[in-house]
């Protein structure tokens, strides 16, 4: 008896708002806000982008998770906004004398800009992340004719980042253990710190490595058309939406290039 | 003196550890920032330079239960206690003066560009220098049979040999408390006897010794206590003979382990309980004589 849908113990299928979208429609509709975000003039790339992405994400439940990636971005965040501040090449408008530094009223719209469109294009790919399951990602790449070798190097990437973590939590704990100080001021933690970087780089190198001979053991490479265990359902709303997001995309680009915008 | 008690500088006499603490777990509970609960009102006492053993099935709590012991992970309910004072407020780098914890996966300790390098990575950090300092590298790792290897590199060791480096480097920050994590996976007969070698002097330098371990032999030839764990309570508690006992399988088959084999082929021959190979050849001796 043919097998038509696998059960959940092998594929748990995602259910909910947005989780259940196609990961490839997922990807135009992000590549799209991505390119709205630097291309629409002034403020109407980041709001549009940042409106469509931050009400996605309340219904899909994944504010959070959205929220945790804009406070990993706060350092870079705030640097834009001092460097743009007081070192706008050109601005002339100062808001007040600091010394020898002068914040501009340009620097600052401008750095609030371009925090804006960073956030606008940084939310629309976490969002992906954040409710797309990365197997279900890379076998919808597959499906689409993706290249098995460039979608393991997706998946590679994207798999070293949470492995990396994991390793480096556990490495420095084995230093704690042996006494080094990570709770000292921050010049002492940063000194005992920084030699087990390499180790922790070095690990998820060979972690990567060792991922690819298993791969070849398991005829990785072997050629000849391969079945998908998993196949991401793709419905008619996610092919429209799908094709939209390219067609708006390709438009957008095609408008920014006859110089109809900003 | 030093964080651990050892004189810093100049000195070449061998020094022995500081004396162990007394350990409780006073009703420990503990669970992960994702809700997984490893540890449910654990109540444990260890007396000083007491031979633990802490068996049970992957995900038991063992080794959540030890990283307790140097701060790693505190408790989310209950208290940890050394010589009666809790340890919550204590930084990890101050215990692991006290308690030494051999991981155990070596490739997630060892760091260092050379042997010796890795070895003095733990005293130097409890501020350990010069003449003393060389010796206590040299001692850990004659102990472990890699006194010729100590120019070279980790990782152009073998797994098992990297794995007695990692139990060096905490050899030789001679803590009173040593916690060996899994010792013998990767071992051969030889690399288990250095373990086992290592295990019998410090208890004789009247450390404390507690070891994780799935190897029932090693459990029950070199420790005189054993803790069984199950779903992050403690399943059973006693001498090996007691927990090894005929009448105590089914708690250990619901923690998914075996005895060891001189316990069964004793128990199935009548011999009573022989957790050991030497107490088993010995019963067996004698009832041969009776006969």
């Amino acid at each position: 008896m043919a097998v038509t849908r696998l059960p959940d113990y092998v594929v748990r299928r995602p259910s909910g708002f947005y989780r259940s979208t196609n990961p490839g429609t997922k990807l135009a509709i992000a590549a799209l806000e991505v390119l709205a975000a630097f291309l629409l003039p002034g403020w109407i790339g980041p709001a549009v982008v940042l409106t469509a992405v931050l009400a996605t994400a309340a219904v899909a439940r994944r504010l959070r998770g959205l929220a945790t990636f804009g406070l990993a971005a706060s350092p870079i965040v705030g640097s834009i906004l001092l460097v743009n501040l007081f070192l706008l090449p050109g601005a002339s408008d100062p808001i007040a004398r600091l010394g020898p530094l002068a914040p501009t009223w340009s620097g600052l719209w401008f750095g609030l800009q371009t925090i804006a469109r960073l956030l606008a294009f940084s939310s629309a790919i976490a969002l992906v992340y954040l409710t797309t399951a990365i197997d279900d990602l890379l076998a919808d790449l597959s499906r689409r004719g993706l290249g098995r070798r460039a979608i393991f190097v997706v998946g590679a990437a994207v798999q070293m980042v949470p492995l990396t973590i994991e390793r480096a939590g556990e490495i420095l704990d084995a230093q704690r253990a042996r006494g080094m100080d990570t709770e000292g001021h921050f010049w002492r933690r940063a000194r005992g710190v920084l030699p087990l970087a390499g180790p922790v780089v070095f690990g998820a190198l060979t972690e990567v490595e060792e991922r690819t001979m298993a791969l070849e053991a398991r005829a990785f490479s072997a050629p000849g058309r391969k079945t998908l265990l998993r196949v991401p359902l793709n419905g008619r709303i996610d092919r429209v939406l799908f094709w939209a997001a390219l067609l708006a995309l390709v438009a957008l680009v095609g408008v920014r290039l006859a110089g109809r915008l900003g | 003196m030093t964080a651990s008690g050892s004189p810093a500088r100049g000195s070449t006499r061998r020094v022995p550890p500081p004396p162990a603490p007394s350990i409780e777990f006073e009703a420990v509970s503990f669970a992960y920032p994702d809700g997984t609960r490893a540890l449910a009102d654990v109540s444990l006492r260890i007396e000083p330079g007491e031979m633990l053993a802490i068996v049970g099935q992957n995900g038991s709590g063992k080794s959540t239960l030890v990283r307790h012991l140097n701060g790693l992970l505190r408790p989310t309910g209950g208290r940890v206690l050394m010589d009666g004072t809790d340890i919550r407020p204590v930084h990890v780098a101050h215990l692991a003066a006290r308690v030494g914890l051999a991981f155990q996966n070596p490739d997630r300790q060892l760091f260092a560009g050379h042997v010796s390098a890795e070895v003095e990575f733990g005293p130097r950090n409890l501020g350990i220098r010069g003449a003393e300092l060389a010796e206590r590298v040299a001692l850990a790792l004659a102990a472990v049979g890699l006194e010729g290897v100590a120019g070279a590199n980790p990782y152009d060791l073998g797994y098992s040999r990297r794995k007695l480096l990692a139990l060096a480097s905490v050899l030789a920050m001679r803590t009173p408390v040593l916690i060996l994590d899994e010792p013998t996976t990767g071992q051969d007969a030889r690399g288990v006897a250095r373990v086992q070698d290592v295990v019998a002097r410090a208890a004789a330098d009247g450390r404390t010794v507690i070891a994780i371990s799935h190897d029932m032999r090693f459990v029950a030839e070199c420790f005189r206590r054993v803790v069984v764990m199950r779903a992050g309570r403690v399943a059973l508690d006693g001498l090996p003979s007691a927990v090894f006992a005929e009448a105590a399988w089914p708690e250990l088959r619901a923690a998914y382990l075996e005895p060891p084999l001189p316990a069964v082929a004793g128990a199935r021959l009548g011999l009573g309980a022989t957790p050991t190979g030497s107490e088993f050849v010995a019963a067996l001796a004698a009832g041969l004589r009776n006969r």
